[in-house]
């Protein structure tokens, strides 16, 4: 007994380097994976007051570039709803008797709330790229909501605290969205494969369809992270090799991820009924 | 813990790791050439340090950037890493009469030689550790090499810079060579 304590005692410092060794790869295994929610991120507290402070003092730098985006969003929704005040002017129909039309047509209600979220911390260059907003559970964030910016798709709460939430973005190499090429509506998987953070893949796109350089893609509203037709991004390249069954595609993501300044949350209202639904029905589907 | 660790070390700590979460972090060349300066914290530690408070002091930092990275477990096997080949590393590089009791990890006080040797050696394993542990499989090795290879280059300058700016060459003697 006594040679064996001088023996741990001897070569403690290994014991302890193999002991804390464990612990990572048991953290790294526990909460690296996609849906692992870990308990220490960035959402915690003190770490997000720190990240809010240093987005306070370097968001001044990009104050002009921010201002520019949401202007010229303003702009386009402005546009758009004067489109609808058009339509609503030219087009008679709504005033007819409502006894051929439901007042409240179920299929016409768009069943998505957004929420504004400030960018405190992002990331492009790593392998698995996440986010840090300033908003969370106290706003009505929950984790699994899916992230767009205006130009498009950006990813999907992994971890919510009261005032702070981790996103992990589209540029994640565990993060797959279900995707369709807009004109043709097949359906795909697309999935950034690392490298620069302007291009990702299109995946499963059988050799059948024509897909042609700058077509638009979209996400494919098949489940309730994110709305059916926010925009992904257009196709740069399309290859078709030997071997395979499927086309290579690649796809200039949207969203510059680099400048990412304000994103909107996405509730979906009626996401855990149709979630619950789909479990029971033994659909399982880790495509966002 | 021994007398020479002190407030020093802890403000070393904070100014560090603030430094890597709060600047570093935007700072990235080329898409390749990351900067993971946190490690002089556990480099610049003094060279009689006990083996048991390194191993400790190297899962605190790692696991500190982890938690503002999002990656949780992997700087911090890193670091752990590194602060076990630490010991060993300064075994390898001992001068030809044994470290004085004074001796720092200092470029004036050790010489470039001993300090480029030293640096460059565990910056390397702890950055080899970083990529692969984050990478996981050997798929685009190239990439990950080249990420390696230049993140180093670049953690041990901006490294050698501090030395030069903020060390004091006060305790300046002739080199071992």
């Amino acid at each position: 007994m006594r040679n064996l304590f001088a023996f741990i005692y001897r070569f403690r410092a290994f014991l302890v380097f193999l002991l804390l060794e464990v612990l990572c790869v048991y953290l790294i295994v526990r909460y690296n994976t996609y849906q692992g929610a870990a308990f220490f991120n960035s959402a915690t507290k003190y770490v997000g007051q720190v990240l809010e402070f240093q987005s306070g003092v370097t968001d001044y730098f990009r104050l002009s570039s921010i201002n520019n985006t949401l202007a010229s969003e303003n702009a386009a929704l402005r546009k758009e709803l004067m489109l609808y005040r058009l339509h609503a002017v030219t087009d008679s129909v709504a005033e007819l008797d409502t006894t051929y039309y439901a007042a409240t047509d179920s299929s016409k209600a768009y069943p998505f709330i957004l929420y504004a979220g400030r960018v405190i911390n992002n990331s492009v260059r790593r392998t698995n790229n996440t986010l840090t907003l300033a908003i969370g559970t106290a706003d009505g964030i929950q984790p699994g909501m899916g992230v767009i910016s205006p130009d498009g798709v950006v990813g999907r709460v992994k971890t919510v605290s009261e005032h702070y939430a981790t996103v992990t973005s589209l540029l994640h190499s565990k993060m797959l969205v279900s995707a369709k090429i807009q004109k043709s509506n097949t359906f795909g998987t697309v999935k950034w494969t690392g490298g620069d953070y302007r291009t990702a893949t299109l995946d499963y796109i059988p050799l059948h369809v024509k897909p042609a350089v700058g077509d638009t893609i979209v996400t494919s509203g098949f489940n309730t992270v994110f709305p059916e037709g926010i925009m992904i991004g257009t196709i740069s390249n399309v290859e078709k090799e030997q071997d395979r069954s499927f086309y290579t595609i690649d796809v200039k993501l949207s969203v510059d991820f680099a400048q990412l300044s304000y994103v909107y949350v996405v509730e979906s209202t009626k996401r855990e009924e149709r979630e619950e639904l789909e479990e029971q029905a033994g659909i399982v589907d880790d495509e966002q | 813990m021994n007398s020479s660790f002190g407030i020093k070390h802890i403000a070393q700590f904070i100014l560090f790791v603030a430094l890597q979460i709060l600047l570093v972090d935007n700072l990235v060349l080329f898409g390749t050439g990351f900067c993971f300066i946190y490690v002089a914290f556990l480099l610049f530690l003094p060279i009689g340090i006990s083996r048991m408070w390194l191993l400790i002091l190297g899962f605190i930092t790692g696991f500190t950037v982890d938690v503002f990275y999002d990656t949780i477990g992997i700087h911090a096997a890193a670091s752990v890493l590194l602060a076990f080949l630490r010991p060993l590393v300064l075994n390898l590089l001992t001068p030809r009469d044994g470290y004085d009791t004074n001796d720092s990890v200092n470029i004036h006080v050790m010489g470039w030689r001993w300090f480029l040797a030293y640096a460059l050696m565990l910056i390397l394993l702890h950055h080899t550790a970083v990529f692969f542990l984050e990478k996981i499989s050997l798929q685009d090795a190239w990439y990950t090499l080249a990420k390696i290879l230049l993140s180093t280059l670049f953690t041990t300058t901006v490294m050698v810079i501090l030395q030069l700016l903020f060390f004091s060459p006060k305790r300046e003697r002739v080199d071992y060579r």
